[in-house]
């Protein structure tokens, strides 16, 4: 159907105007406040002082910890994802007994609450949690061991792979699904065996979808707070921390636009690099 | 795969559930009745006496009643001001041929990449420049913003499903706009509306990046009470009551959403079969 631009115009204004003017907003602002605009406390002008204070002044330690350690926590959380998501995903491509309730309790975790599942993770893991009681109960254990806030961030880890895996799990399974039987048993035919299949047949053809679940939850995991905050090692600041401390608590809205930005970029330029090495390790393993 | 490795595999992982997600919910349903006067800790396996006390306790004596009644209006509000908002795009994206559609389709998607708590501290940067320090339609502006992309997509897909043959034979029948509305168009779009309106009310009573940030320090929605009970003052039989009362009802209703999802495919709506 056509229409007059000006009747298209008037239709996408309240939904898609409003969004594009908002989020550009948002993102000006952000860009403005990190040069020297809209300074709350101090003279409101042109200045690259803040960039240089966060990345290479007093500050840039802290900032550059904070940076690469969201990149590796988002990273192992993306590539984790997918890696348990794939098998399970090709193991539920046909439909057997069971297979749907076993599908319907894999995805439970995206109905829980990003914070409710840091409390329930940090009940069954703590001092004296679940799994400390069970293991000195069975004996196998003489004292129990710390596991919160552990130095590497892998209950952070482990909780982003818990959050997320269902939702690449969801990707993946559509995609896997649309493979045709004929391939597979051609595949077969010539004497593949499953990894040969899934290296050849099955990764290439799914890789549009494995690298949209890797950017995704890389997306995800570099921005996260509350998992960070709850759960995350007490020494680490990840990006999204680390800007609302220096916005919060030292008031300094300049310098968390910098961080801001910066995790913007991270968040773009970091998945554009998993998906780039998912494509070439694809390319690698069909030879 | 051979069925009996198949079985193997099925009770192995149906364990492995049991481990991940009963485990934890039947320890906070514990924590959360532990009777306030006799404490539960190490070395009690279980604790010592039950009750309904720190539920009580909550309600009364802590800010989740008005954070609750926060939650509870903010998220009806935002789900019908973005659906509202959302469905003339929608249809323009679905049924009218323009320019640059394909394009517009994608970057109205921006708010779901960009990290959250960014859109939150730099809407609230943006509100203070205007001098704008209401917090609930700040928060309700915010959650529109967030949640508008899953509207939009939601509906584009069902003003897709509206079949142009009903449409034209009912204009041929010389119907009213209105009456052509009933008959083509909401048959078809019924259960995007529905869904997209679930799905942003859920979303907006989990939202926290938006609800802390311009919220803060004195307005209370169901998840930034719970970050506080995680926070500042750790109290787990608290957090425990509060957790509860953020995932009991959105599951409830997230499955009701997957029947609605189910019942929103093309066969069902199209008028035929």
């Amino acid at each position: 159907m056509k229409k007059p631009w000006w009747v298209v115009l008037l239709l996408i204004t309240p939904g898609f105007g409003f969004v594009l003017l908002l989020i550009g907003a948002v993102v000006s602002m952000a860009v403005a406040q990190s040069i020297g605009f809209y300074n709350f406390a101090g003279e409101s002008q042109f200045s690259l002082e803040h960039w240089q204070q966060i990345i290479n002044g007093d500050g840039s330690r802290r900032f550059w910890r904070a940076f690469r350690y969201s990149a590796y926590i988002a990273s192992y959380s993306a590539i984790l994802s997918v890696i348990i998501a794939y098998p399970i995903a090709l193991w539920l491509r046909k439909p057997f007994k069971g297979s749907i309730t076993l599908s319907a309790i894999l995805k439970a975790p995206m109905l829980v609450h990003g914070l409710v599942a840091a409390f329930l993770m940090i009940n069954v893991i703590s001092y004296h949690g679940f799994i400390n009681e069970f293991m000195i109960w069975s004996g196998l254990w003489d004292k129990p061991v710390r596991m919160q806030n552990d130095k590497l961030g892998i209950g952070v880890i482990f909780l982003q792979v818990w959050k997320q895996m269902p939702f690449a799990l969801l990707l993946l399974s559509g995609s896997v699904q649309n493979l045709s039987d004929s391939v597979l048993d051609a595949a077969q035919d010539l004497g593949a065996g499953s990894i040969a299949r899934f290296r050849k047949v099955v990764l290439p053809l799914t890789l549009q979808s494995l690298q949209a679940a890797l950017i995704l939850i890389f997306i995800g995991a570099a921005g996260d707070f509350s998992f960070q905050k709850v759960a995350g090692p007490t020494a680490e600041n990840s990006m999204a921390t680390l800007m609302i401390y220096v916005q919060t608590d030292v008031g300094d809205w300049n310098g968390a636009a910098v961080i801001a930005i910066m995790l913007m970029v991270l968040a773009l330029f970091g998945s554009l690099a998993v998906a780039i090495v998912a494509k070439y390790v694809s390319r690698v393993a069909t030879l | 795969m051979s069925i009996k490795l198949n079985k193997i595999f099925l009770y192995l992982f149906l364990g492995l559930a049991f481990i991940w997600l009963f485990v934890p919910f039947s320890m906070a349903l514990l924590w959360s009745l532990v009777d306030p006067s006799v404490s539960w800790s190490y070395p009690d396996i279980f604790p010592k006496k039950l009750s309904l006390q720190r539920w009580f306790d909550m309600w009364e004596t802590t800010s989740l009643s008005t954070a609750m009644l926060n939650s509870y209006s903010l998220a009806p509000l935002a789900a019908l001001v973005t659906i509202l908002l959302a469905s003339p795009t929608a249809y323009a994206f679905a049924k009218i041929d323009f320019p640059g559609r394909e394009v517009f389709k994608v970057l109205v998607l921006i708010p779901l990449v960009v990290p959250s708590f960014v859109i939150a501290i730099f809407f609230t940067s943006l509100l203070y420049s205007l001098h704008i320090y209401a917090k609930y339609p700040s928060i309700l502006l915010g959650h529109v913003l967030l949640f508008m992309p899953y509207a939009v997509r939601i509906l584009t897909v069902s003003f897709t499903q509206v079949n142009d043959d009903i449409v034209n034979a009912a204009r041929d029948l010389g119907a009213n706009p209105w009456a052509i509305f009933k008959v083509a168009y909401l048959p078809a779009i019924k259960p995007g509306i529905l869904a997209s309106l679930l799905i942003v009310f859920i979303l907006s009573i989990e939202e926290f990046a938006v609800a802390f940030i311009v919220g803060s320090p004195d307005f209370t929605t169901i998840p930034t009470i719970l970050y506080s009970f995680l926070g500042y003052n750790f109290i787990r039989s608290n957090a425990a009551v509060v957790s509860l009362v953020l995932v009991g009802p959105n599951v409830l209703l997230m499955l009701f959403l997957e029947r609605l999802l189910q019942s929103a495919n093309p066969q069902n709506v199209s008028g035929k079969g």
